[in-house]
């Protein structure tokens, strides 16, 4: 009895590439799950003196709060045992094991460990962090949202950037000429889906390759707002002046306890993304004009040969996308600064996109990942109003590396629309 | 005559092209001139021709910036004097000095393009080679100083070379694509060297803003004795550089192999090359040669090491690549080029206060109408042709 109690994720020699492929990632993971829930206990043995206090406003004013406190060492001891759980769950039942949900049930207990370490005592104030969050998963998720349209019909569009650099910059002069606030948006995504339309008429009529035309834009973008508002702007400081765009408290949403000061007082930019998200899910994969779009992009030879008109779809696609692209531009000069300031998307595009990869090409995903972009953006930013020294650069690289490790499949593989980059030829 | 002609086409498109970018940015310039539009309603005709004005007197400030002004050259010739050399060369010193970093970014590109892999990480690979080379200076310092430059050089190689293989290596073993990889390791670059520059090893104690110790005792020796020319050996060693390339892409057995996975990987793996060992070696050389860049931008032009140390210059390198129709010499030309843009926009915004972002912006527009030649055909009513010599390297994988 030499061969007998075979472990399940013994890798048979019949097994194919891909089971091989996921039952070695499975050990790994095993392995680093194991080991974490060490370290983490590790922590826990310095900390249980160390109380960790996180509080949340009652309303939005923030006069009265909610208190929580507990020992940081109780979280790392929590964070360790489930962590380490499900470390020696992947080793020994191997790669069949739904390990994302155990690691979406450590992660909160990870971040608050450390956050409560790290503030050695002092208390966080939660609800600016969250609602931080969601500011910053504002323009993300909507760049997110604008690239994922693209790719979705089988085109890449890597010139969120630009796109939102030209939306923040005109809409910040169309909303200080005109006055009116509303303004700034409008053409905001005028301008984008001009420049969607210039991209895809790149690309589909010229052939030219879709990373070098987001590139073009890109490129051009960041030049065309510096120059305008060195040559224009700074001297001409009313045309860079435009009315802020105001928080909506919603009527008796806002006041719900906890909640309400977070999701229900924020900018009409904020409703509007989450509004988006639930259409987009909607459009889709529940109509037609989704189907048609899908399919231009997994396999457009088929669609084409079904009737499908792709080209004009890809068209459509980069012209909404450049619309909604746009819009997210102008948030950033009509609320977050209040005027347009040079390169002020600081590689937003870029993290719009990773969001987008690691949501999965689907809206309520890409929206998800906007929010853990913002959530490391918001606690870098709570850590260090509160004089604590950790490198923000190591918060900052946050999203950039969780981007790489998903595209290189390491944690669970996301594979986006087949035929993306790919110029089709109407036959 | 006809040799003549079929040795000059392939300049052609490129030099409408440029021709096209510099038209598209006058009318841009026309356009955010508000005294002059202001004064279009009453009295034309001095509007138009103030406007006329105002781009021919930035592009001869772009000219003069690039390459120096002719009555300066007069003074030299009838004074002689080594100063007023100095002064006559300095603009063509300058050009030359800022197309050094470009000529090595751009080489960089054209590699992977050939390869069929799309770096877009050049920024990155940039300045985290010219983090290694700080490294290695500061930890070799007191050695003699052509030990310890040498080391340095190397030590920009290695850590550009690195940071081009994660991509590579990635690509060829999972197939994440390298578009997304190198984007986000630009960024994670960044990071690094801020995260580098708040150590005692590095930083400028003086100082309040993240910058590192002066390099000045391993500087690249200058090319031109005169004082006032900054040109240094790099740009020389960036020539040898694409001469380098230029046999290894096209001479040797590793070079077909890249290019071939570059027109056709699965022809090339059919045939029995390695399709990931191409990648990783053409990414990883990619970032070698970027990161050799940044070595001698540190060490040779700046001589402190900061976030500054990098001015877009992998962004730029694609636009280079593209307009060198990803050969050697054609990069080298293209970096002469764009270093003379740049190095002029810096005169024109002196001498017209005109910024020199309106110079990227051309740069852009230099991307996108050598990667469109049938838009610049199209405008030009030219004849179309079947296929572009020296097109760059097709590549639409998904991402």
């Amino acid at each position: 009895m030499t061969a007998a109690a075979t472990p399940v994720d013994v890798i048979l020699p019949q097994a194919s590439e891909a089971e091989r492929r996921a039952l070695r990632f499975a050990r790994v993971r095993g392995i680093i799950f194991a080991a974490l829930g060490l370290i983490a206990f590790l922590f826990a043995s310095n900390t249980m003196d160390t109380q960790a206090t996180f509080k949340f406003w009652l309303n939005a004013s923030g006069g009265s709060e909610l208190s929580i406190s507990a020992s940081a060492g109780v979280l790392w001891i929590l964070a360790g045992v489930i962590t380490g759980a499900t470390g020696i769950y992947q080793l020994t039942r191997g790669a069949g094991v739904r390990w994302r949900r155990w690691l979406a049930l450590m992660l909160p207990f990870w971040i608050a460990a450390t956050v409560g370490t790290l503030l050695a005592g002092k208390p966080a104030v939660l609800t600016q962090v969250f609602a931080g969050s969601l500011e910053y998963a504002f323009p993300i998720s909507m760049g997110a949202f604008a690239a994922m349209i693209c790719e979705r019909s089988g085109m890449l569009n890597i010139a969120i950037e630009g796109k939102f650099l030209i939306g923040a910059c005109a809409g910040s002069v169309a909303a200080s000429m005109t006055g009116w606030v509303i303004a700034g948006p409008i053409v905001g995504m005028i301008l984008g889906a001009l420049v969607g339309l210039l991209m895809a008429w790149l690309a589909i009529e010229h052939k030219v390759d879709q990373i070098i035309s987001g590139t073009v834009v890109n490129f051009g973008a960041l030049g065309i707002t510096n120059f305008i508002y060195l040559r224009i702007l700074q001297l001409n400081t009313d045309l860079n002046t435009p009315p802020t765009i105001e928080t909506v408290q919603i009527p008796v949403l806002s006041q719900i306890p906890v909640i309400g000061p977070i999701l229900f007082s924020g900018t009409p930019y904020l409703y509007l993304a989450i509004v988006v998200m639930f259409a987009l899910t909607y459009m889709l994969f529940r109509t037609r004009w989704g189907l048609r779009l899908r399919a231009s992009g997994e396999y457009p030879q088929a669609a084409g040969t079904v009737g499908v008109d792709v080209i004009r779809i890809r068209y459509r696609a980069m012209m909404l996308a450049g619309a909604i692209a746009g819009l997210a531009g102008s948030y950033l000069s009509l609320h977050s600064a209040g005027s347009f300031q040079m390169n002020m998307s600081a590689g937003k595009g870029f993290i719009a996109i990773a969001a987008m990869i690691f949501g999965g090409w689907n809206p309520i995903g890409a929206f998800g990942a906007a929010l853990v972009f913002g959530f490391s953006d918001a606690t870098q930013a709570l850590l260090s109003s509160l004089g604590v020294d950790v490198p923000p650069q190591l918060l900052t690289s946050v999203p950039y590396l969780v981007t790489i490790v998903v595209v290189a499949g390491l944690v669970g593989r996301v594979r986006g629309p087949a035929m993306a980059g790919v110029p089709y030829e109407q036959g | 005559m006809s040799g003549l002609r079929r040795r000059l086409r392939p300049l052609f498109i490129p030099a409408l092209a440029v021709l096209s970018a510099f038209l598209v940015g006058s009318i841009f310039l026309v356009l955010t001139d508000l005294k002059n539009i202001a004064l279009l309603p009453t009295d034309p005709v001095h509007a138009v021709t103030n406007a006329f004005g105002d781009v021919l007197n930035a592009y001869r400030a772009l000219l003069q910036g690039a390459f120096g002004d002719p009555a300066r050259f007069a003074t030299a010739m009838q004074t002689g004097t080594p100063k007023a050399w100095a002064t006559a060369f300095r603009p063509i010193s300058e050009t030359l000095l800022a197309a050094t970093p470009l000529i090595f970014t751009g080489l960089a590109i054209a590699v992977s393009f050939r390869s069929g892999v799309f770096n877009i990480g050049g920024d990155g690979q940039f300045v985290l080679g010219a983090l290694g080379a700080t490294i290695v200076a500061l930890a070799l310092r007191g050695a003699p100083a052509p030990v310890t430059l040498v080391a340095a050089l190397i030590g920009g190689i290695v850590f550009g070379a690195a940071w081009g293989f994660i991509p590579g290596f990635l690509k060829a073993r999972t197939g994440a694509h390298e578009v997304i990889t190198t984007i986000m390791l630009n960024y994670v670059a960044l990071q690094i060297v801020q995260l580098s520059l708040r150590t005692d090893f590095l930083r400028q104690s003086s100082s309040s803003q993240p910058i590192s110790k002066v390099l000045d005792f391993v500087r690249v020796p200058l090319l031109i004795p005169l004082t006032g020319l900054r040109l240094h050996w790099g740009f020389v060693v960036a020539l040898l550089v694409a001469v380098l390339v230029s046999w290894f892409m096209f001479k040797t057995t590793k070079g077909f192999e890249l290019r071939s996975a570059g027109l056709n990987l699965t022809a090339a793996r059919y045939a029995g090359m390695s399709a990931g060992g191409s990648i990783i070696l053409a990414m990883a050389v990619s970032g070698a040669l970027a990161g050799l860049g940044g070595a001698f931008q540190v060490m040779g032009t700046v001589t402190q090491m900061s976030n500054d140390v990098n001015s877009g210059y992998g962004w730029t390198a694609i636009a280079l690549a593209l307009l060198g129709g990803t050969r050697p010499g054609g990069v080298v030309a293209a970096a002469l080029l764009f270093g003379a843009l740049n190095n002029g926009g810096h005169g024109m915004q002196v001498e017209t206060s005109i910024p020199l972002d309106l110079l990227v912006f051309i740069q852009a527009l230099v991307i996108m109408f050598v990667a469109a030649p049938n838009l610049v055909r199209m405008i030009y009513r030219l004849k179309p042709k079947g296929s572009e010599p020296g097109a760059p390297a097709e590549e639409g994988a998904a991402a």
